[in-house]
């Protein structure tokens, strides 16, 4: 179900024209173009022995919501970061818009980011925070008024701008740290995990509020983090990153339903995998048994050390003993009930496999009884290893 | 019961512990108002010795090269100690950790033995070029050494307190490299460049022995000067610059900690 929404909007959001508008300008036909980002081949040590990049090669689409998914260490923040300017690559070029920036200091740059830890100046009251970068441009004092008075209302904390930082809640923070990067209308808005010290509840209010923000400026948002909800939620586009180097780039469906290798499966969620020991058309044989694949994932190229990837959401558990294609008979060895939906930890044979059903109501499966498990050939995966 | 016991013999030790610090200076208060002669009584009150006070040439002299001394050395250390801190904070992760000793050293090291290094590399600096003759220069170099360390400490532990992706926050916002120092770091570390100018004022009001040791023919400063009177014996016009000097001392302190208190 959800899967079929999360696909409904993002085909829509995909097909829909950017229009370029100001931060809170209400006035259509304003002339702003988003920035696409081209990188090529960019490596970054530190020291003797760390690798934060290993050629580093990704385009971003101007106008896309962008996000550089991976675990702490991968080089998420490390590209981030060269992307503001903070850190320059010791390889590789990078292009902002039509213009090569690989070496131009940050403040020379047309891009802003919104911090970890908001970095929201504390000697200044919030109005003077909006105002700094404007204010650093040489942007003169009444249109600095202006469009710090109008970005305060797009973000609707009109009323705060007064305030000292001291005295804002977390939730006010981030969002004045964003509007302090927004109202200097960069080509690139930066985020580096904006929304990690904020409790879940606000936390998806505030994904709501940034993805329409982002959808309503047309802006290009580069947007890093290491949780893999969050990045399917907000994103366009998904670069997987680990050890320095890209896996995959692809929506988000692309990126967890046919993800290429086993870090993706496992990144992106719960993933039961199996190594694939024969092969033979559209049959595959593993530890489960023999499995049937849809024919157009037959004919992907037949790698060595491929793996079979089970999503535990695809098996339907049945109770009893059922016969069928792609029928595997199993006992229940663990079950968290979670509410919306139940975890079962299953055996088959001398294998275990994961599987999560909804709760329709009806009477879940207990530890130790008996069930068939389904999957549906068009929901098995191979991926490499 | 005997918790409360224990509670009220804290509390009496607390208060005692008080009564051992400021008995001494009250006394010296009070007898600054004494009409009698001696210490001997206390006759009455009067603002004699404060009249004949400001009366003493001498004392008066040595009251404004007090005061030259202390804004002087303490506004250079402030300059110098601020970039110093600035420096240790920058390179706080490099291997330097015992260049951060040697700031700290001068504060440990004996009075003593600072004023007597001082004085034998002035004399030497002096029979060698004829300049750096003792007097308030000489003075105020020595004073500058003893206060940067105490500025560097105090800028440093600001800047240490801040989060770091606010010196990023002000580049990726567009500010130079001057714009940063104007419009970022000197506002942000205010507090402290303030609270560290009044510790640098009362430590060289305070200071007797390595003034002593630079101190020219002319240039006594009133810790020199009530050292010189008392060897004729303790006058009540030493209470009263004492007084004086008390109540500057603490203003001095007071400003600062209200500064520092500010600053959250």
């Amino acid at each position: 179900m959800t899967e079929t929404s999360t696909a409904e909007r993002h085909s829509q959001r995909r097909d829909e024209p950017h229009e370029g508008a100001r931060p809170g300008d209400d006035a259509a036909g304003s002339e702003r173009t988003a920035s696409a980002i081209h990188m090529q081949g960019l490596h970054k040590r530190f020291g003797a022995s760390t690798v934060a990049l290993d050629g580093v090669d990704l385009t971003i689409e101007a106008g896309e919501f962008f996000t550089l998914l991976g675990p702490s260490g991968c080089g998420k923040t490390t590209l981030l970061r060269i992307l503001a300017g903070l850190e320059e690559a010791d390889q590789g070029r990078l292009t902002i818009g039509e213009r090569d920036v690989t070496e131009v200091a940050p403040h020379h740059r047309s891009v802003n980011t919104v911090f970890q830890s908001y970095a929201l100046f504390p000697h200044l009251s919030v109005r003077d925070n909006l105002a700094f970068g404007l204010k650093m441009r040489g942007v003169d004092r009444a249109e600095r008024e202006a469009r710090v008075q109008r970005i305060a209302e797009f973000i609707q904390l009109g009323d705060l701008i007064d305030r000292r930082i001291d005295q804002l809640s977390g939730g006010q923070r981030q969002r004045i740290a964003l509007a302090r990067a927004l109202v200097c209308e960069p080509d690139v808005l930066l985020l580096d995990e904006p929304l990690s010290a904020l409790d879940a509840g606000l936390r998806s209010q505030l994904q709501v509020e940034l993805l329409r923000v982002q959808k309503r400026l047309g802006m290009t948002f580069v947007f890093v983090t290491h949780d893999q909800d969050e990045a399917m939620v907000m994103s366009d586009r998904i670069a997987v990153l680990n050890g320095g180097t890209i896996q995959q780039v692809g929506p988000p469906r692309e990126v967890y339903e046919r993800p290429v290798n086993a870090f993706v499966a496992r990144f992106m969620g719960h993933a039961n995998l199996y190594p694939i020991s024969a092969r033979q058309g559209l049959r595959v044989t593993t530890e489960l048994g023999e499995l049937e694949l849809e024919p157009d994932l037959a004919t992907t190229e037949q790698g060595s050390g491929e793996l079979l990837l089970i999503r535990p959401e695809t098996l339907d558990v049945r109770l009893g003993r059922h016969e069928g294609v792609n029928h595997l008979i199993g006992r229940i060895t663990e079950r968290l009930y979670r509410g919306s939906h139940a975890e079962f930890r299953l055996t088959v044979g001398d294998t275990t496999l994961q599987a999560t059903i909804n709760n329709r109501g009806r009477r879940l499966p207990e530890v130790g009884d008996e069930v068939t498990l389904v999957v549906a050939p068009e929901d098995l995966v191979t991926v490499a290893n | 019961m005997r918790k409360r016991t224990l509670k009220r013999g804290l509390t009496a030790f607390w208060w005692l512990t008080l009564v051992f610090l400021y008995l001494p200076l009250a006394v010296v208060v009070l007898f600054s108002f004494n009409a009698a002669n001696s210490a001997a009584s206390m006759t009455g009150l009067s603002l004699r010795w404060y009249h004949q006070l400001f009366a003493n040439d001498q004392i008066m002299s040595a009251f404004g090269n007090t005061l030259v001394l202390a804004l002087t050395s303490s506004l250079i250390a402030l300059v110098i100690g601020c970039l110093i801190g600035y420096g240790m904070y920058r390179h706080r992760h490099r291997k330097l950790g015992w260049l951060i000793v040697l700031i700290y050293l001068p504060i440990v090291l004996p009075d003593i033995v600072f004023g007597i290094s001082e004085m034998a590399f002035f004399v030497k600096i002096h029979e060698l070029t004829g300049l750096l003759g003792p007097g308030l220069g000489t003075m105020i170099i020595a004073h500058v050494t003893f206060q940067i360390p105490f500025v560097a400490l105090i800028v440093y532990s600001r800047f240490v307190g801040l989060d770091p992706s606010l010196f990023e926050a002000a580049k990726d916002l567009y500010a130079s490299p001057l714009k940063r120092v104007v419009h970022f770091m000197l506002p942000t570390i205010k507090p402290a460049l303030i609270s560290a100018f009044f510790l640098s004022f009362t430590l060289s009001v305070d200071d007797f022995v390595i003034s002593f040791f630079t101190s020219g023919p002319e240039s006594a400063t009133l810790p020199i000067y009530i050292w010189g009177a008392i060897k004729k014996g303790v006058s009540p016009e030493i209470n009263a610059i004492a007084t004086l000097m008390i109540a500057a001392v603490a203003l001095a302190a007071l400003a600062s900690l209200v500064v520092n208190r500010r600053k959250a």
